[in-house]
């Protein structure tokens, strides 16, 4: 869907390029988060990708067309791929209704269809229609604010969305509320999303695919899995944290670890000591701290499919860290 | 010099208006060409390609300002001669500058995120111009055509002294023959038609201004 060629990067006046040969693709209805320091060149391959910068070198492909071919006009591109940025950049003096239609007006949509599909955006990101519509920004709190921004890059229904630390600015509460919102969002609209955030964690619950960028170059890509059990180097382990192992607990499911064969005992049941199979394994691990219990049941909706260990859990965390 | 203060009235209701309506052209026209020309410049200025012309360029509307209008009119005597056209030549290059550099201090004023944003969904350059960053410039722009229309309304009594009417004449003609009351009534008309002028532009910018800069 989305293809990087040896993108380099140099700004005029600099001579360390902000982006070196880096080559990657996005796969079609993958969030693909590039993750790194600031002034790693995550958010330039962003602005390259929508062609608001130029590569020095190198080829970007968006469904095999080149974006930087002469008949590609810039603007049209734009209007064509979502783009929401950290500072949102909601036009200040426009109401919400008219930034959420703003690229449905530049695209000249008639009139009638634009209202409703207004209307549609502003409950699909948790807005009151009625409440916000013809509010300005400044009469809305950071949170709203930023849901009107994915809001108006979700207007035209782009096939592909470019999100510049999208939750930054909001304290981490509306941040893990926004992220979660998300999420459920994508599973219905299977947008290929390229997502910059300099969170690691924000990175391993948005991604699909990460993409570490360190001082311009590909550090490492791959799934969140991949990237927490095979750190490329020490930078990576880093930028990991000292929580690797609680992380690759998060991501793996309990149906995955759970042993099917044992039976729950009446101890567990007496407790309520249950997760279930969709939690992550680390809910296996709160919840025998928080029962004081070796053990927790796994179920299945009602059902009871078997029992998880801390000696399975051990196991596990050896297996996913290789430290074994 | 006595005062009397049926003289006065009498200057100010019988002797005045037709000067006071001089006046009003001697500020008006220059504004307005003023803001024809400023405006548009300003707006070039602030484009990639003509950038590096602000400073050569805003040294010229700084020279309008600062060579005095008589000084513009003794220059430009052997072309316009003398009377309503050289004045109003003067003083619209008097009006200049306030208005060239609040488009500019405007335009440079529009927030990075908000243009940003508006490039990211595909405004092209014009669009840009047009929906974001001229309606968010607009009070500073609005501010500086008040503080032209101002400075242009105390300066447009000097037209009288070549010939171009206006409330200049009213005052002039009040220090020749030593009344009082004609230079205090010319003084009070000139003063007035400032503030009035000031009050519809105020009006007009409350309209323009977006409801965020509101205070």
């Amino acid at each position: 869907m989305i293809i990087l060629d040896q993108v380099d990067k140099v700004f005029p006046g600099q001579n360390i390029p902000a982006v070196k040969q880096v080559s990657f693709q996005v796969d079609e209805g993958n969030i693909c988060v590039f993750v790194g320091p600031s002034g790693c060149g995550k958010t330039t391959i962003l602005r390259m990708i929508n062609r608001l910068i130029e590569p020095t070198s190198g080829d970007i492909y968006i469904k095999g067309q080149k974006v930087s071919d002469k008949e590609v006009n810039p603007d049209q591109l734009r209007r064509e791929i979502g783009y929401v940025i950290q500072q949102i950049g909601l036009l200040p003096h426009r109401t919400v209704e008219q930034n959420v239609a703003l690229v449905p007006r530049l695209l000249k949509w008639p009139e009638d269809k634009i209202k409703p599909r207004v209307r549609e955006l502003i409950d699909m990101v948790g807005l009151d229609p009625d409440e916000v519509t013809h509010k300005y920004p400044f009469q809305l709190s950071g949170g709203m604010m930023q849901r009107v921004g994915v809001a108006r890059a979700l207007a035209a229904d782009p096939p592909i969305m470019l999100m510049d630390e999208p939750f930054g600015a909001v304290d981490p509460i509306v941040r893990g509320r926004l992220q979660d919102e998300f999420l459920r969002l994508q599973k219905e609209m299977k947008k290929t999303i390229c997502f910059v955030t300099h969170d690691i964690n924000e990175a391993i619950k948005m991604g699909d695919h990460i993409v570490i960028m360190n001082k311009g170059e590909l550090v490492q890509h791959g799934t969140p899995m991949e990237i927490l059990s095979e750190p490329a180097n020490d930078f990576v382990k880093d930028l990991i944290g000292v929580d690797r192992e609680m992380k690759l607990l998060d991501l793996t499911r309990s149906s995955e670890v759970v042993n099917r064969d044992k039976a729950v005992p009446d101890q567990v049941r007496e407790n309520d000591c249950f997760i279930s199979a969709l939690d992550p394994v680390q809910r296996a691990l709160e919840t025998m701290m928080k029962k004081d219990s070796d053990i927790v049941g796994v179920r299945d909706g009602e059902e009871e499919i078997g029992i998880i260990c801390w000696d399975d859990l051990k196991k596990l965390i050896n297996k996913l860290s290789g430290d074994a | 010099m006595d005062f009397e203060m049926e003289r006065f009235i009498s200057a100010l209701i019988d002797r005045s208006p037709p000067h006071a309506l001089v006046h009003l052209q001697l500020v008006l026209i220059p504004v307005i060409v003023a803001f024809l020309i400023a405006f548009p410049v300003a707006v070039l200025l602030t484009r990639r390609r003509f950038m590096k012309y602000t400073d050569r360029v805003m040294t010229i509307f700084n020279m309008g300002q600062t060579i005095p209008p008589l000084a513009i009119i003794a220059i430009f005597f052997p072309f316009l001669g003398l009377g309503r056209e050289p004045a109003l030549f003067a003083l619209t290059i008097y009006a200049l500058l306030p208005i060239a550099r609040n488009t500019l201090a405007g335009l440079k004023g529009v927030p990075q995120e908000v243009k940003e944003a508006a490039r990211g969904v595909g405004m092209s350059e014009l669009e840009m111009l047009t929906r974001v960053e001229i309606p968010l410039s607009m009070p500073v722009v609005m501010a500086g055509i008040k503080i032209s229309v101002v400075l242009t309304s105390g300066t447009a009594a000097l037209g009288a002294l070549v010939g171009g009417g206006g409330m200049g004449a009213v005052i002039f003609a009040g220090i020749d023959f030593f009344r009082a009351e004609l230079i205090v009534a010319g003084t009070l008309i000139i003063g007035a038609i400032a503030i009035v002028l000031d009050r519809i532009l105020s009006l007009i910018d409350s309209i323009l201004t977006p409801p965020h800069m509101k205070v």
